[in-house]
């Protein structure tokens, strides 16, 4: 099995959702794993699936953001200051099962990268309490402020709670034939927003900063690890997924508000 | 579970009952997976239906999954407490779990779903 990769520059909301909509189908053509890395301009907020339109609009720490809406579930995110993947399996692939696989897969691998520019960063894991019920309150609206067992997290140890500086979150869709995992690296401090939007990125939490011309090196590492952990071959892909026929024809519901507001 | 009861590759069960009427629900399997539900919806009664259409969505901690219909009708029931008490799924899946009954517009179509045995079988394939 192969796992295919583009990394697209920067773009609109709309435009990245309607991609990895369109990578979920490419997984699923080709039978194989199709990775998607790339940033967002202008700085923008991404919805979890079911997290309310309202709550956006109620926060003052986002106030004339654009939003966009994703099809993962999860909490808020700033893009902007992130390298954001979105990775789709075939469900027969074994990520395919329940999320945890998949997500831990990608998550230990970024911790090992890390690890080689000096970076210590760790799976959170939730303390051994009884679990809680089902439907409880979906939690802090903005992802960083959540913790998923596997977050990564830097600086765990040395924090007074262990929650520690979360820098990775993920989050699933998952369709009929294909898994879509949404994650996003938080690289730096979002200068954009303020408030309860600001978390800081590796830069801020790294000892010495993680310098924007380490991100490339790092996030091929990262991949490379990705691809070793289940004997994959990695297979840089040429061309941006994102300008592909049909992207820009999606799009336009992403950008619809009755779909970013429809919660 | 019943000997009639039927199962889609994408883990819904639907089983008929003697009115006539069709009911559906989530796999025990599903909701293992799933882990941690946190939210669901599902479709408004009389909503019309095609095999494969989502019916609804579920989401948990890490992941938003559609529900599909495993086969074509129209919605006649939903229940509607069950987004309130989602610790139904996990106790009791293809009992007081059940999400639709759909009014099908061809009972045989559920002769193309797997049976118990067959739906056995998918499983041990699956991915852990």
């Amino acid at each position: 099995m192969n796992l295919h990769v583009w990394w697209d520059p920067p773009t609109d909301g709309p435009t990245n959702m309607a991609a990895d909509e369109l990578l979920a189908d490419e997984a699923q053509r080709r039978g194989d794993c199709c990775l998607r890395l790339y940033g967002w301009t202008p700085t923008t907020v991404s919805l979890g699936g079911f997290q309310r339109g309202a709550d956006a609009e109620a926060e003052p720490a986002i106030a004339g953001v654009p939003v966009v809406r994703r099809p993962s579930g999860g909490g808020a995110i700033v893009h902007g200051s992130d390298l954001t993947y979105a990775a789709a399996v075939p469900r027969v692939h074994p990520w395919g099962g329940g999320p945890q696989a998949f997500y831990d897969a990608v998550h230990e691998a970024l911790c090992a990268a890390l690890a080689g520019f000096g970076v210590e960063a760790s799976p959170w894991r939730p303390p051994a309490t009884p679990p809680p019920a089902p439907g409880r309150d979906e939690g802090p609206f903005f992802c960083f402020d959540r913790r998923a067992s596997g977050d990564v997290v830097v600086g765990a140890a040395a924090s007074p709670d262990g929650r520690g500086h979360k820098v990775l979150g993920s989050a699933q869709r998952r369709l009929a034939a294909t898994v879509l995992q949404h994650g996003s690296l938080l690289l730096a401090r979002n200068q954009d927003v303020s408030g309860a939007a600001s978390h800081p990125g590796l830069a801020e939490l790294a000892p010495g900063g993680l310098a924007p011309t380490a991100v490339p090196a790092l996030a091929e590492r990262w991949l490379g690890l990705i691809a070793e952990g289940l004997g994959m071959r990695l297979v840089w892909e040429p061309g941006r997924f994102h300008e592909r026929p049909g992207v820009a024809e999606r799009a336009t519901r992403f950008a619809d508000a009755r779909w970013t507001f429809r919660r | 579970m019943t000997a009639a009861m039927r199962f889609a590759k994408s883990h819904e069960w639907a089983r008929p009952e003697g009115d006539g009427l069709v009911t559906v629900g989530i796999s025990a399997y599903a909701v293992e997976a799933l882990t941690d539900l946190v939210f669901m919806q599902l479709p408004e009664v009389g909503r019309r239906v095609k095999a494969g259409d989502s019916l609804g969505e579920i989401e948990s901690v890490k992941a938003v999954s559609d529900v599909y219909a495993p086969i074509s009708g129209e919605v006649v029931a939903v229940n509607a407490g069950l987004p309130g008490a989602l610790e139904t799924l996990g106790r009791d899946p293809y009992g007081d779990g059940w999400m639709v009954r759909i009014r099908p517009d061809s009972p045989a179509e559920l002769d193309t779903l797997l049976d118990e045995v067959a739906y056995a079988a998918l499983l041990k394939s699956q991915p852990h």
